[in-house]
This record gives C-alpha cells, sequence and structure tokens, in this order.
C-alpha cells in the first residue's frame, strides 16, 4: 500500500507537470525553492554555532519549519490527491495499511526531502561531540516525522471543512498572515538588522514556551546532548517520539472516521439581512450594493486589502526601521497603495467570472455601463478612501513627520481617483480570464495570460505616478503656506481632481464597453470563481 | 408583433477551423415551448449564446420578437431572459439578494424587485434558504436561482441550456410546471437538452441539430414520424455505439 501510495503521488506530480507550460514552470520553480530552502535551512542553522542564542534561534526555526507544515497543506488539498480522504474511501483498503501508505506519500517529494536537508544544518550549528551528533540526527527525523504526523491529522480531521467553500475561504484567510510574515521576514527585519535594531543576541529566551512545544524538544534535546546531559536529551526525545505516537493514534482514528462520512456537507449558516443594500438607489446603487457586500463577504476581496495595507507599510519601513529618514516616503506608499487599489479591480470582468453574463444581458445602454461602472468605484471608494487616508497618517506619525500626513492624504485620494479610473479602462479594453487553481486561494490569470497581469500593475502603478505629479507640485510648492489653509485646500481640491479622474474615466470605459459587450461576456466564461 | 418569437437565418460560427454552427435556419412560433436537442458537441450552447447576444457570430441574423438581436442588442435583451448551461451566479449574495440584483438590474423599482423576489423564491421552493448563501446551494438550487433571475423582469422570450441537468425530480417538476405556465401567457421558451423523454413529454416544436446544423425541425409529432423522439433521434444522428467484444470479463462475479 505505501509504495503504490508513493507511486500515486509520484504519478500526480508527473501529470501536472506535463498538463501545461505554466504547470512545467512552476514545478520547476518550486524543485528550486526547495532547494534553496535545503542549503539555505543548512547554511543558517550552521551559523547560529558558537551564538549564546544558538538554541532558542534554532528553536524558532524548528517551529516556524512545523507552523509551514501545518499551513501549506490546507493550501496544497485540492492539488495533492493523496492528502483527501475522500479520493481513496471507494476502495476496500484496511485504515491501518493506508495510513502507513498515506504517510510514506507525506514523506516522498521534494519538499520533505528540502526539510530534512535543511534542518540537518543544527549538526553543525548546534550538536558538538559524537553524542550530540547522534541525537542531533535523530532529533531532526523526529521532528520531520512530527511534522508530517501534523500535516496529516490537522488535512484529515478538517477534510470535510476543506473541501467545502468555508475551507477555501479558510485557505484565503490564512493567505493574510502568511503574506505578512513572508513580508517581514524579506523587508522589515532585514531593514531593522541593517539599522542595527535586531541582532543575534535580540532573540535569546525567545523560546521560553516554544521550548516546550515539540520543535522545541528537538532543539533541545540537541543542546542538552552537547551539552554533557545525555538523560535530559533522551527525556526530551522520549516525549517529542510519546507525542508522534499520540498524533499517529489520533491521526489513524480521524482517518477512519473520515473514510465512512467523506462527502457530507459542511452546512450553511443563513444571513441576517434580507434587502439588497442601496437597491433604491437606482442601478448605480443596485451595483455599488452588490460589489460592497463582494468586499466584505468574499476573502478574496480582504485579502487584497490587506495586501494594499502591508505593501503601503513596507515601503515605508526602511524609513521607519532603518537608519536614514526619508520622511516623503510617505508619499510613495500613498502612491503605490492607490495603484494597488486599481489593479486589484483593474480586470474585474474576469475577476466576477461568468455571472458577470447576469449583469451584461441587463447592461442595455451607454447609461447603463456608465451607471455600472460608477457603482463599483462608489463601493471600492467608500472603503479605499478611509483606509489609505488612516494608512497615510499612521505611516506619517511613525516616521515622525506628521507634515508628511497631508500631502500624503492628497496624493493618495488623487491617486485613488486615477486608479479607480484606469481600473475601468483597463476592465474593457485589457480584460483577460482570470482562474483558480488548485492549491491557490488567489485568483490568478489564466494560462497565456501571465503577461496581462504584470502590464496591468505597470500601467496602474505608472498612470497614478503620472496623475499625483500635479498634486505633489502643489504640496511642494505650497509647503510655506498656513497649514489650517494649506491643509483644507490641498485635501478638497486632491479630492475634487481625483473625482475628475475617476469620472472620466468612466465615461471612457462605458463608451469602449458598449461595442465589446460579447467580447467581456467571452472573457467572463473563460474565468472559475 | 411579428407572429414568429424567434427568426435565425444563416447563423455561423467558427473557432479556428473548427466550424462550431455551420448555418442555422430557425423559425419559433411565439408562445411555443421549443426544444434544441443534439448530441454533446453539436453545437447548442454556441447557438444559444449567439442568439441571447453573448456570443459575435460570424454571420448570420438573430430576430427575437422583431427584434434583430445583433443591430439592436440592448432592446432584444430586455425582451429575453437567460438561463446558461452552468448556474451563473454571484456566490457570495444569498438567494433573496441574488433574485433582487437581478431585478434591480433589469430596472425594476427596488420593492418590487423584492416582492417578485421572494414571490419567485416561495414558487420555486427556495423560501427557506433564501438568506443562505449562493456558494452553499445544491446544483438544484442554483438552477431554480438562475430560472429566478431570467424570469424576473417577465421576459417575453425565455432560453434555456440544459436547465434540468442535475437537476432532482422535485426541483424538475417545479421547473417544468413554471415552464408551461410561463408559455400558457403567450410566451416562448427555447431550451435545449438531453433529455429526449423531457422534450417530448412537454415541448409542442422540436428542432435536431448535429454537427452544427439543424436537421430536423418541426412539431413535435412532425419530428417523432409515428417513433419515440429517441428514436427519430438516434436515426437522424446516427448510432454512435461502438463494438463491446472487448468486455468479455464484464459482468463475471469474478475479478
Amino acid at each position: 500500500m505505501a509504495r503504490l501510495l508513493v507511486q500515486l503521488k509520484l504519478r500526480l506530480v508527473l501529470n501536472a507537470l506535463r498538463s501545461s507550460a505554466a504547470a512545467e514552470t512552476s514545478f520547476i520553480l518550486s524543485t528550486f525553492f526547495a532547494f534553496v530552502v535545503a542549503v539555505g535551512g543548512f547554511y543558517v542553522l550552521s551559523l547560529f554555532r558558537g551564538l549564546s542564542a544558538s538554541v532558542d534561534l534554532t528553536t524558532v526555526i524548528f517551529t516556524m519549519f512545523a507552523l509551514g507544515w501545518l499551513v501549506l497543506p490546507i493550501f496544497a488539498f485540492g492539488l495533492d490527491g493523496t492528502l483527501d480522504p475522500a479520493t481513496v474511501a471507494l476502495y476496500p483498503l484496511r485504515t491501518r495499511s493506508l495510513a502507513a501508505g498515506l504517510l510514506a506519500a507525506s514523506a516522498a517529494g521534494a519538499w520533505p526531502a528540502a526539510n530534512l536537508i535543511g534542518l540537518l544544518g543544527v549538526t553543525v550549528g548546534l550538536a558538538s561531540g559524537a553524542l550530540g551528533l547522534v541525537v542531533a540526527i535523530v532529533a531532526v527525523v523526529l521532528q520531520v516525522l512530527f511534522c508530517i504526523t501534523l500535516a496529516r491529522l490537522v488535512t484529515t480531521s478538517m477534510a470535510r471543512l476543506l473541501r467545502s467553500r468555508r475551507g477555501k475561504d479558510l485557505a484565503a484567510f490564512l493567505f493574510i498572515p502568511i503574506f505578512a510574515l513572508i513580508e517581514l521576514l524579506g523587508q522589515v527585519i532585514p531593514n531593522a538588522a541593517a539599522g542595527g535594531g535586531i541582532t543575534a543576541a535580540s532573540f535569546a529566551g525567545v523560546d521560553a514556551w516554544m521550548r516546550w512545544l515539540p520543535p522545541g524538544l528537538a532543539a533541545h534535546a540537541i543542546q542538552d546532548a552537547s551539552d554533557g546531559h545525555p538523560g535530559t536529551a533522551l527525556a526530551r526525545l522520549a516525549l517529542l517520539a510519546a507525542v508522534i505516537v499520540a498524533l499517529a493514534w489520533l491521526w489513524v482514528r480521524s482517518l477512519g472516521r473520515a473514510l465512512v462520512t467523506a462527502d457530507t456537507s459542511s452546512g450553511s449558516s443563513q444571513l441576517r439581512g434580507t434587502a439588497l443594500p442601496l437597491a433604491r438607489y437606482g442601478l448605480r446603487g443596485t451595483v455599488a450594493a452588490r460589489f460592497w457586500i463582494y468586499q466584505r463577504r468574499e476573502p478574496i476581496s480582504l485579502v487584497y486589502w490587506v495586501m494594499t495595507a502591508v505593501f503601503m507599510v513596507v515601503v515605508s519601513a526602511s524609513t521607519i526601521l532603518g537608519p536614514h529618514q526619508h520622511p516623503a516616503v510617505v508619499i510613495a506608499s500613498a502612491v503605490v497603495g492607490a495603484g494597488l487599489v486599481g489593479y486589484f479591480r483593474g480586470n474585474s470582468v474576469g475577476l466576477t467570472g461568468p455571472p458577470f453574463i447576469i449583469e451584461a444581458l441587463a447592461l442595455t445602454s451607454r447609461r447603463s455601463l456608465r451607471a455600472y461602472f460608477a457603482g463599483q468605484d462608489i463601493a471600492i471608494g467608500v472603503i479605499a478612501a478611509p483606509l489609505l487616508t488612516a494608512i497615510s497618517f499612521g505611516l506619517a506619525a511613525a516616521v515622525r513627520n506628521l507634515n508628511q500626513a497631508v500631502p500624503a492624504t492628497a496624493v493618495a485620494l488623487a491617486g485613488l481617483g486615477a486608479a479607480l479610473g484606469l481600473a475601468n479602462i483597463l476592465t474593457v479594453t485589457f480584460a483577460y480570464p482570470m482562474v483558480t487553481r488548485a492549491g491557490s486561494p488567489m485568483r490568478q490569470a489564466a494560462q497565456g495570460y501571465g503577461s496581462h497581469t504584470f502590464g496591468g500593475v505597470l500601467a496602474t502603478l505608472a498612470g497614478v505616478a503620472v496623475a499625483v505629479t500635479p498634486v505633489i507640485l502643489a504640496a511642494a510648492f505650497t509647503g510655506t503656506a498656513p497649514a489650517a489653509i494649506r491643509a483644507p485646500a490641498l485635501i478638497v481640491c486632491s479630492a475634487a481632481y481625483g473625482l475628475a479622474l475617476a469620472w472620466a474615466g468612466v465615461q471612457i470605459a462605458a463608451r469602449q464597453a458598449q461595442d465589446r459587450l460579447p467580447e467581456l461576456c467571452q472573457t467572463a466564461i473563460q474565468s472559475t470563481v | 408583433m411579428s407572429d414568429l418569437a424567434i427568426a435565425v437565418r444563416g447563423l455561423r460560427k467558427s473557432f479556428g477551423t473548427k466550424e462550431a454552427v455551420a448555418g442555422i435556419d430557425l423559425e419559433i412560433a411565439a408562445g411555443s415551448l421549443a426544444g434544441l436537442v443534439g448530441p454533446n458537441g453539436a453545437g447548442k450552447t454556441t447557438t444559444l449564446s449567439m442568439m441571447t447576444g453573448l456570443l459575435r457570430p460570424d454571420s448570420g441574423r438573430v430576430v427575437l420578437n422583431g427584434l434583430d438581436v445583433w443591430a439592436d442588442p440592448p432592446a432584444a435583451k430586455a425582451v429575453i431572459g437567460v438561463v446558461p448551461d452552468q448556474a451563473r451566479l454571484f456566490e457570495r449574495l444569498s438567494g433573496q439578494e441574488m433574485l433582487e440584483y437581478a431585478g434591480r438590474l433589469r430596472s425594476l423599482p427596488a420593492a418590487e424587485a423584492r416582492a417578485r423576489a421572494a414571490q419567485l423564491l416561495d414558487v420555486l421552493d427556495l423560501t427557506a434558504d433564501a438568506r443562505r448563501l449562493v456558494a452553499d446551494y445544491s446544483t438544484g438550487m442554483r438552477k431554480k436561482t438562475m430560472l429566478g433571475c431570467a424570469l424576473i423582469h417577465n421576459p417575453s422570450v425565455l432560453f434555456l441550456d440544459e436547465p434540468l441537468e442535475g437537476v432532482d425530480p422535485i426541483s424538475a417538476d417545479v421547473i417544468r410546471r413554471l415552464l408551461t405556465r410561463f408559455t400558457g401567457s403567450g410566451s416562448t421558451v427555447l431550451f435545449s437538452s438531453h433529455v429526449m423523454e423531457l422534450v417530448e413529454q412537454i415541448c409542442d416544436h422540436v428542432s435536431i441539430i448535429d454537427k452544427g446544423k439543424i436537421v430536423a425541425t418541426g412539431t413535435t409529432q412532425e419530428v417523432r414520424g409515428g417513433k419515440t423522439l429517441q428514436q427519430a433521434f438516434i436515426d437522424l444522428v446516427g448510432p454512435r455505439a461502438r463494438g463491446e467484444e472487448g468486455l468479455s470479463w464484464l459482468g463475471s462475479s469474478s475479478s
């Protein structure tokens, strides 16, 4: 059984690889990143040798690997057929032999190997002496086994949920902390470290409670063995092994249940409101209501808003945490924030997907098309304007220069108008199908349209940057004017300018869309939601 | 108003080198409940998409109640309702919100849209689930919601693409009764289906499409020609069964 399921997993990987050029590229990239994690993990862990906080840092890294195993299978649920018990529920298989097979399937592949090789960096960074080395190897094997068992238990016990709409929502929501963590590790911490704000010693004691978690037990067992405390080391390893056995027992039980409850629905709850809000305000209000509801109920919309906020913070991170002060970077954050709001809305037909047909059948005149695009702008604008304003003020406070708050807000409001205008025009002239692929909660450009995504980002950011130039110049030339006059004048004029740009976008998009509705419908039909 | 609700002349569409619709001529009288049947890939969905203004034809003309779909799309769209092959609904709206949204898109006043939505939900047996997200609906519930969206503005011509596929018998019966009632008031229905028994049972007009062409059209009696519609269909389209000699092991109790 183990051999068969390992073969099945390898076959699934190979078939995915052959399915398209995009899948092939994705596989090559994934394998490359696994290689980077193996080599990088080994290298980073080996660097801890001799550091006062080496065991603390090792515990943090072991815990992060475990967290990765906990979360990533939730994304890969639809991608790896061996993760879903429903795929094998039809066959007459005994639970125990199936469990052994599924465990072996989990251990097969580039990422488990990368995990094992990367963590073996502790043999250089933390272990010393023959006993330390032996315990390090055993601890790493147990850590990997713990990760695999934990991942299996989570996906099996959550299988019903993950198969449902709510499970897909959960995966989308999980994208938010993962994205924030990636930005933190890739941008914020390196900037802080470059400024001397964070050193290796800063991590001393961070494992105060982590040391009692299974990854901490593994790391501290290596430390104990290397320090000449074999009894404590063995006790920690025994405790870790006991945790793995307990998890495996829970998993086998969960698997047994999942095999006979594979296809039940997760149910759903009733919504509170009954009426479509704003519906009494004509077509514009009706469309605004639909988009407003989607901003609240669709996880991907929430993810887009969080990504916009995180990117705005990241742009200013070097000045907030680094040694150099560039207060005007807050304005750059405003441009990026406005540009991203436009980019994330810049292909609304592809994002809406097949339901756009319902709207297209009713959009019978240029006037109705104007109302349609204006309604979208209202829904996005009422969220984006206060959000960009609040972040601009927050960032100005974080860079300790509140004088930048007003010009940044003015730029954000003008930029938002430009972004919405561009988004509507791009939606009509540059529409492309968007698809949801297994393994990713985010919607992506359909195969062959990857360059449209890149072009959309570039066009929106460049367009917003050009459009806000007059506002930046106005802010610069009025720097010496009394703040009580300058601030409201700058913000009101910029908001009016932004509204004019958005209005122009609505007019142009409506005129273009009138002749292109059948083509837009085909783009919508090719999309998946 | 013309007696013809649907008049199609020389409709053609190719995708690359494949000719999906190869010159279709079709006439459906007002008040008919007409069926468009054909094997998979015959061109049913492509034809219906072109008839409803969703796919631009390479050539040909579609006139609905005297309105040329491709000369004046807004006017034609205003009088039709469409239920596509796959339920294309806003998953994050509740059933009630979905129908109300469809009504408002069709310029119904807010109160009227809400009232009609409630009535349709009741007739379609969806009232108990009206506040649930469409994303959590079953296939049959989606089809019924889609039908409600297509009917809420009281169109004079209704197009349905495989309306009963994946629908349970009770929901199918609800849809069937609603369509019969709809045409009883003088409106016209054209729907595509694989289910010959259903077409034979409720349609007064049948067209058979194969390889992008209409191979037979007329009243159900004329097309049947004294046989069952299923048999008439097979005779016209040709049997597609393959030899089964290679399955000698099938049916034995041993593996």
